[in-house]
């Protein structure tokens, strides 16, 4: 509960800022707040479509975390996932006829690995040529991009679509709609890549807590003077943690490539890297932390695709703000916890006087 | 000929924005205040520049309102990274973030859409006495100078390196090395703010969602590549803007007889920096601030 109470803190000082600034800009926040709850939890479909848009964030925030923990700062996940979304899109078009027990586990495999090879070589820059992982990943990000383009509008495009898209990759790879398979999710895009987000989280969560690997990349981000000490190679160790959270920032295209479009398109990531972040730093150290801040943080860009059309003066956009906002009060929460507890002994001893 | 002078003019025009962010960013980092919110002050400058411009048709105003709100947001980022005590970069991509999101949030407030500003007419942009963009080169240039002459000589320039590298001596002499931070950002955002207008009013005729680009983060390589100090990072400046020109001649060209696809040209300018940055003549340039992105205890 201690730790949860300044969390839920932040979360409320970020709800009061956004207040005052959709009460500035003419809207009232009950009205911003209905239209988001109803678009986010409102209908079955609605939160259908909360969990679809949780799902990457799922991935990137446990991405983010798992290299935090380790002392690194992966703000490279936008990169991870476009590289390996183009991974799984490619396997998918490439050898479209494999047998489905093959097909889908072979672009997911093919995703991490490209995931991680992006996430290497930020480390590789980092530990052998002291590039900073900040800069490495941000530069990695762009190129990305590039790369990205040159697959979906040169190499591999589908010239009978009017949109920049691959060709459909093979039907064996489809992972299936939520919808159809267990009956929820109302008709959203929703598929069993939310259950391989929520299968991640959970091995995350026991090899950083239960394992001996686990163990070291937790002395190497929270000691490690003493993690050398042991003998532990910090490079070593930094390339492995990097290369695994880029892998699983790399799975987080699963859900749009292989669920839903069963193709690649432009722009694909949509900034849930980014988001990532932010995810990583609300859902602290732990994996299911890191699910219930994806879920927020889902319903929030669900919720708030229909401020567009309800309001007259706001947009999307304001869920980036409140996104922000939290990892602002998140991220001061050791300040205010200080304040907080200055107050409680300050009035302590002003009583004491008295007495 | 024409090509060479083509080239030339193109990579002096784009290097106006790095180099105001990158010698922003300088003073910033060398206080101390480690500064990923570039990217988020060129944006601020270049659409509150654009927004007041369209409004008033007054582009010496905008100017100085643009110049004034990334200092302000300088100013804001300093102080919440020194009050929070929080990790400067976490507070400079939550920075980043909350522009990113607030300027689409007000531009559809104001102007009915997400995308950007209007066009602005000729009169409600800046007029430029010499040819194209020299004149803001020029400043970039002077601004240069002005700092590496201001870090050796003058009190300012001892106490903002200080600050960033041994805060303890300032602390003894009874200045505050937070508040030195919280004005070094003040500054840097409006060093930084020059680049915004750049973009927005010379270079361009209006705000367009993202302009920036990621130009803040390449100045950003371009401060640690140029080892913190100014002139050496304006040299950096000059090296990637040269890329990104060769980047846009390189477009819809035929290279030994292929068509050259433009999203792998377009990731020239990153190779370039990621390659200069790897290859970086090991430990001879001078270190990372010692200080730096350490919170001080008051």
């Amino acid at each position: 509960m201690t730790k949860l109470l300044p969390v839920l803190v932040s979360i409320l000082i970020a709800v009061l800022l956004t207040s005052i600034l959709t009460w500035a800009l003419g809207e009232s926040p009950l009205v911003v707040a209905e239209v988001l709850l109803r678009g986010s939890v409102g209908t079955a479909t609605a939160f259908g479509y909360t969990l679809y848009y949780a799902t990457p964030l799922i991935f990137t925030g446990l991405a983010v975390a798992w290299a935090l923990r380790a002392g690194l700062f992966n703000i490279g996940a936008e990169g991870q996932m476009t590289m390996g979304g183009i991974a799984m899109a490619a396997t998918g078009i490439l050898f479209a006829d494999l047998p489905s027990y093959l097909a889908w586990p072979l672009a997911v495999l093919a995703g991490f690995l490209a995931g991680a090879f992006w996430g290497g070589m930020v480390a590789w820059l980092k530990i052998r040529r002291g590039v900073h992982e900040v800069l490495g990943s941000i530069l990695f990000n762009f190129i990305s991009y590039g790369i990205a383009g040159f697959v979906i509008l040169d190499l591999l495009r589908n010239h009978d679509s009017q949109n920049p898209e691959t060709l459909p990759v093979g039907e064996s790879y489809h992972l299936q709609a939520l919808s159809e398979l267990v009956g929820i999710g109302g008709t959203s895009p929703l598929n069993t890549a939310f259950f391989l987000a929520l299968a991640v989280a959970i091995v995350v969560d026991i090899v950083l807590q239960r394992t001996l690997f686990g163990l070291r990349i937790r002395w190497t981000g929270g000691a490690p003077e003493f993690a050398r000490r042991t003998g532990l190679s910090i490079s070593a160790t930094t390339l492995k943690a990097f290369a695994i959270s880029g892998g699983i920032a790399g799975l987080a295209g699963a859900s749009a490539v292989l669920g839903y479009m069963h193709k690649a398109r432009e722009g694909f990531a949509s900034g849930a890297g980014f988001v990532g972040i932010a995810v990583a730093l609300l859902g602290g150290g732990r994996a299911w932390g890191v699910v219930a801040a994806a879920i927020l943080f889902g319903g929030l860009q669900k919720g708030s695709l229909d401020l567009d059309l309800d309001t007259e003066n706001i947009s999307r956009d304001l869920a980036v703000v409140v996104q922000a906002l939290i990892v602002l009060a998140v991220a001061s929460r050791g300040s205010i916890i200080e304040l907080w507890q200055l107050w409680k002994s300050r009035r302590e001893s002003s009583k004491a006087g008295r007495a | 000929m024409d090509l060479f002078i083509a080239f030339l003019e193109s990579t002096i025009r784009l290097s106006v924005p790095l180099l105001f962010a990158a010698l922003g960013g300088l003073i910033s980092e060398r206080s101390g205040l480690a500064n990923v919110a570039l990217e988020g002050k060129l944006l601020i400058s270049a659409f509150v520049g654009a927004a007041v411009a369209a409004t008033t048709g007054n582009p010496w105003l905008a100017l100085g309102a643009g110049v004034f709100s990334a200092a302000l947001g300088g100013w804001i980022f300093g102080a919440l990274a020194v009050i929070t005590r929080a990790d400067h970069i976490v507070v400079g991509i939550a920075f980043n973030m909350l522009v990113a999101g607030l300027i689409p949030t007000i531009c559809r407030a104001l102007f009915g859409g997400t995308g950007g500003t209007p066009q602005l007419a000729i009169e409600a942009r800046l007029p430029t006495p010499m040819a194209g963009d020299f004149t803001f080169f020029g400043a970039a240039l002077l601004l240069c100078w002005m700092m590496h002459w201001a870090l050796r000589e003058t009190r300012w320039g001892l106490r903002l390196k200080a600050a960033g590298d041994q805060p303890v001596a300032l602390i003894v002499q009874g200045v505050s090395p937070n508040n030195i931070r919280v004005w070094a950002g003040a500054l840097a955002g409006a060093c930084v703010g020059f680049g915004g207008i750049d973009l927005s009013m010379v270079q361009g005729s209006g705000y367009i969602r993202d302009m920036a680009g990621g130009r803040g983060y390449i100045a950003l390589a371009a401060l640690i590549l140029g080892g913190w100090r100014p002139v050496p990072t304006a040299i950096a400046c000059l090296v990637f803007a040269a890329a990104d020109a060769t980047q846009m001649l390189l477009q819809g060209q035929k290279l030994f007889g292929f068509n050259v696809p433009n999203s792998l040209v377009q990731i020239v300018p990153y190779l370039v920096t990621i390659a200069v940055l790897a290859l970086r003549f090991g430990g001879k340039g001078m270190l990372a601030p010692k200080a730096i992105n350490q919170p001080i205890n008051p």
